[in-house]
């Protein structure tokens, strides 16, 4: 009775969270961004570019996909999952009902994950169909791309989400914290050599996507960290995030706005 | 101490500013108003009830539990907050019908609860409309819908006839009476004492975060009584209704804020908040909300408190 509680809990926080992510204009402007890969990859198959293919299609889209759509969507995305609840005066209505604090966070992070995949995959594999389209290769000619890709935009939706959601529930203007974290902190400090760049996500990612995929131009990315040990660090890193997102969010009071 | 809500020596700051200040007191069954001006600290009190702010010194007790995180205590409560935003891309059912899944009610029940409180607060034809769209008076009611949904054992109602018009406001003070009769225990926070006055007797006085008094309604009567009342009428045609006002022999003054609001003082509040609903009937003049600024309340607030 207790489980079937919880699921019916679980459902309505994820449905409402995603409803809220997804049904509204913000979340159609969202979509839009998240489309770009695509938008520039047909752009460039009309065009006719001749040294359009699986490299280019790598080249321009790990900078442009994992250095700025994937972690804006990430962004405008989890930092909004409590905020807006708290600035709209709407989250008295959740934490007035049986329904744990950590519970509440944990559902609307998943509904977060749920919104970044849906908006984030489909772009990236049509991009990808695009381009192998366009060359006359078969689909499957470099699954491994694929793979990296999806892997990737699932470990980097995860990890930034659960950064942006601790940020969020620390700080009241967490747009501010998350365009420097995501922007200028992942762009200088994954550029510095040695250690330091082991202190930002895009580093993982370009490990993985170095480990798996067989020719890339991440092929000189300075690495020693593994793609297996990439995973793993990126979903310690995401679950600590949300777990710290818990213990803050347990012990936060709620004024109400004027 | 044993009431439904117990407060001993509650004191909370925010920051420099002193939200409650050694707040005693003991509310009983039944329904019981909190009334006092704004800033007094009623909000506050409400949400240390419902547990979102913890007390920096002292407790309160709901129920006889301690509310801060505790999710179990939220299944026997029923919360209407004072302010008006809801999901507004949800509509009235919708939006119910959701909360009361929270509970674990299955969808079944929960449509059914959902219908059958909005019809209670008298919303069932607007049920399909998105909540953007309603009126203050129906957003009040909404919530009140919410809250008494899942027949809660207590409800904590946050100034739940601010704005509400005439209509609403009727409706509102029926379902709240009716569900005490039924057994439910109401605490009800406003800043006009003549409402709280046409459902129960039993109040308690805050002013600047401490309870001044509390028990029966009437011993004050008499002190507010000298002080003309204010009330603010949002109308299209104000103009119009202070001349259909202007029969009560009570009102002692017009005036007009700005083009689509009449603030109306009167010395018997009682009998201007009784009158009101018939005189707008009668001739057919929309009045779309009503407040009552606290300045009045606040005269004799400040007169009781030397």
């Amino acid at each position: 009775m207790d489980l079937v509680e919880s699921l019916r809990k679980a459902w309505v926080v994820t449905g409402l969270t995603l409803r809220y992510l997804m049904g509204t204009r913000r979340g159609i402007a969202i979509a839009v961004l998240a489309a770009v890969p695509l938008l520039l990859t047909v752009g460039l198959a009309l065009a006719r570019v001749d040294s359009f293919g699986i490299q280019l299609f790598q080249i321009l889209l790990i900078p442009l996909f994992f250095q700025l759509v994937l972690i804006f969507v990430a962004l405008v995305n989890a930092s909004t999952l409590i905020r807006d609840e708290i600035e709209d005066n709407t989250l008295p209505y959740l934490l007035t009902r049986p329904i744990s604090k950590p519970a509440l966070i944990f559902y609307k992070y998943v509904a977060y994950l749920a919104s970044a995949l849906v908006l984030l995959v489909p772009p990236i594999v049509l991009a990808y169909g695009v381009t192998e389209l366009h060359t006359g290769s078969p689909f499957s000619a470099d699954l491994d791309v694929l793979w990296g890709f999806l892997l990737t935009t699932i470990l980097g939706s995860a990890a930034y989400g659960a950064v942006f959601l601790f940020v969020s529930v620390l700080v009241r203007r967490p747009l501010f914290v998350g365009l420097f974290l995501g922007f200028l902190w992942e762009s200088i400090v994954g550029q510095i050599p040695g250690d330091v760049r082991k202190l930002s996500v895009i580093h993982y990612l370009k490990s993985i996507l170095k480990d798996t995929i067989s020719v890339t131009p991440l092929s000189i990315y300075s690495t020693d960290v593994s793609a297996a040990i990439s995973v793993v660090v990126l979903v310690g890193f995401s679950i600590a995030m949300v777990v710290l997102s818990i213990l803050v969010f347990q012990q936060m009071e709620f004024k109400s706005k004027a | 101490m044993t009431g439904i809500v117990d407060a001993v020596g509650v004191s909370k700051w925010y920051g420099e500013v002193l939200g409650l200040n050694a707040f005693t007191a003991s509310f009983g069954r039944g329904i019981t108003g909190l009334v006092g001006p704004n800033g007094a600290g009623k909000s506050t009190l409400f949400k240390l009830l419902i547990g979102q702010l913890h007390a920096d010194q002292g407790g309160v007790r709901l129920l006889g539990e301690n509310p801060w995180n505790n999710v179990a205590l939220m299944r026997r409560l029923g919360y209407c907050p004072e302010h008006n935003q809801m999901y507004g891309w949800l509509t009235g059912q919708q939006f119910v019908e959701t909360l009361l899944r929270l509970d674990g009610m299955s969808s079944a029940d929960a449509r059914k609860a959902a219908t059958e409180a909005l019809k209670v607060v008298g919303l069932s034809a607007a049920a399909q409309r998105l909540t953007r769209t309603y009126s203050r008076g129906m957003r009040q009611r909404t919530k009140l819908a919410q809250a008494l949904a899942h027949k809660p054992e207590v409800l904590i109602l946050d100034e739940p006839l601010s704005g509400a018009d005439p209509m609403a406001r009727v409706k509102i003070l029926r379902t709240i009476s009716e569900f005490a009769e039924a057994g439910g225990h109401v605490l009800m926070s406003t800043h006009v004492l003549y409402e709280i006055e046409r459902i129960t007797n039993n109040i308690v006085l805050i002013h600047n975060g401490k309870a001044i008094a509390s028990g029966d309604i009437h011993a004050i009567r008499a002190l507010i009584d000298t002080h003309p009342h204010a009330v603010r009428l949002d109308t299209p045609r104000p103009r119009q209704l202070a001349q259909a006002l202007a029969r009560m022999d009570h009102v002692v003054s017009f005036e007009f804020p700005s083009a689509e609001e009449l603030l109306v003082r009167t010395r018997k509040p009682d009998a201007f908040y009784r009158e009101l609903p018939g005189i707008v009937a009668d001739t057919k003049l929309e009045v779309r909300g009503i407040e009552s600024p606290d300045d009045s309340l606040d005269a004799v607030f400040r007169y009781l408190v030397g």
